[in-house]
C-alpha cells in the first residue's frame, strides 16, 4: 500500500474521497458517460454541453493514483499524475465538482468540468 | 443560593441562549452559502460541531478574554485620572482573618495566587485564539477547496488576511469598549453600580477600592 500524502481535519473521509475519485475516472476510462456524469455534482454536470454523457468523455481526463489527498469538512482535493479533481460531500456522498484542473496562479484553478 | 449567585447565574442563561441563538443563525448563513455555492444544506448538529461555527465561536472568545487580561493586567501599572476603573495607589495584599489560603503561605503559592485572576485569563486567551486558529485553518480551507483553490497550512493560514482579520476586527472593539469605559465613568455615573463611582463623587476623583 502507498502512503499518500494526506492533510484532512477528517481524516475518516480519505478513503470515500479515493474511492469516488477511482470510480469516477473508471467510468471515463471504460467509456461509460452516464455513469461518470452520475458521479458529478448537480452544477458540475450541468456545466457541460448537452448530452452530459458525451461531453464528459470528450472533455478529455486522464486519472491515476491519487498522489495527494486534502479532506477539509465537505470538501476534498485529490492530486492525480495529470490532473487535480475537486469533490463535495453532499447527501449522496462524495461526487466531483471539478475535474480536469490546471493550476492558475493565485486564482482558481482552470477546470474542464466544474460547478 | 439563587439569589446569592444571581449574577452569575444572569450571565451563564443568557450566555447559553446568545451561543444558541448564534448556532440557529449560523446554521441559516451556512446553509444559504451551501446553496448558493451548489452544495447541500447541514444540519444543525453538523453545524455546530463544524469547522465555521467553531471559529466564529474562538474568534470572539480570544478578544473577550484579551480585554479582561489587559483591563486586569494594564490597570495594574496604568492610571486614569477621574476613572473608578483605575487605582489611586497600590492596595497591598491585606492578609487578614478570613484571607484564603494561598493568601497566607507565602512563596510561591502566594504569588501564584496573587496574579492568578490575570493568568487564568492569559491561559483563557492564548488557548481560544489558537483554537480560532485551529478550526479557522479547517473553514478556510473548506472554503478554498470549494471555491477550487488549495488548501494551507496552519501556518500559512495564521499568516494570511483571513485571520487577522478575523482577530483585530474583534480586538478594536473591545478596546473600544475598554476605552469608553474608562473614559466614560470619569463623568457619567449608574446609582448603586459597582461598576460606576457613587452618584455624589467628584468627576476627579479615582478609584473606589482605597
Amino acid at each position: 500500500m502507498i502512503a499518500l500524502p494526506v492533510s484532512a481535519c477528517a481524516a475518516g473521509g480519505v478513503p470515500a474521497v479515493e474511492e469516488a475519485t477511482g470510480r469516477f475516472f473508471a467510468a471515463v476510462a471504460a467509456g461509460q458517460g452516464a455513469a461518470a456524469c452520475a458521479l458529478l455534482t448537480d452544477a458540475a454536470a450541468a456545466s457541460l454541453p448537452e448530452p452530459c454523457a458525451t461531453s464528459i468523455l470528450d472533455a478529455g481526463l486522464r486519472g491515476g493514483p491519487a498522489q495527494e489527498v486534502a479532506v477539509w469538512g465537505s470538501e476534498a482535493q485529490v492530486r492525480l499524475p495529470q490532473d487535480t479533481v475537486f469533490l463535495h460531500r453532499g447527501a449522496g456522498g462524495w461526487r466531483v465538482r471539478g475535474a480536469g484542473c490546471r493550476p492558475d496562479g493565485e486564482r482558481p484553478y482552470d477546470c474542464e468540468v466544474s460547478g | 443560593m439563587i439569589r446569592r449567585n444571581g449574577l452569575s447565574l444572569f450571565f451563564l442563561v443568557i450566555f447559553v441562549l446568545a451561543l444558541a441563538g448564534q448556532s440557529i443563525a449560523g446554521l441559516g448563513a451556512y446553509n444559504d452559502d451551501q446553496l448558493g455555492s451548489g452544495g447541500d444544506p447541514v444540519s444543525w448538529g453538523a453545524y455546530v460541531t463544524s469547522a465555521d461555527f467553531a471559529v466564529d465561536v474562538a474568534e470572539n472568545w480570544q478578544s473577550e478574554y484579551l480585554q479582561f487580561l489587559l483591563f486586569i493586567v494594564v490597570t495594574v501599572w496604568l492610571v486614569q485620572r477621574g476613572s473608578p476603573e483605575s487605582k489611586t495607589d497600590g492596595t497591598g495584599d491585606q492578609v487578614r482573618p478570613g484571607s484564603p489560603e494561598w493568601a497566607k503561605t507565602g512563596g510561591l503559592r502566594t504569588m501564584l495566587f496573587a496574579n492568578s485572576l490575570g493568568l487564568v485569563m492569559g491561559a483563557a486567551f492564548v488557548l481560544s485564539w489558537y483554537a480560532q486558529s485551529v478550526a479557522g485553518t479547517a473553514a478556510y480551507n473548506r472554503e478554498q477547496l470549494s471555491q477550487l483553490q488549495d488548501p494551507v497550512t496552519w501556518a500559512g493560514y495564521v499568516a494570511s488576511p483571513d485571520f487577522w482579520d478575523r482577530t483585530l476586527q474583534n480586538w478594536q472593539s473591545e478596546f473600544l469598549a475598554v476605552l469608553s469605559m474608562v473614559a466614560l465613568s470619569i463623568y457619567l455615573r449608574q446609582r448603586e453600580s459597582p461598576e460606576s463611582k457613587p452618584v455624589g463623587a467628584p468627576h476627579g476623583e479615582t478609584g473606589t477600592d482605597v
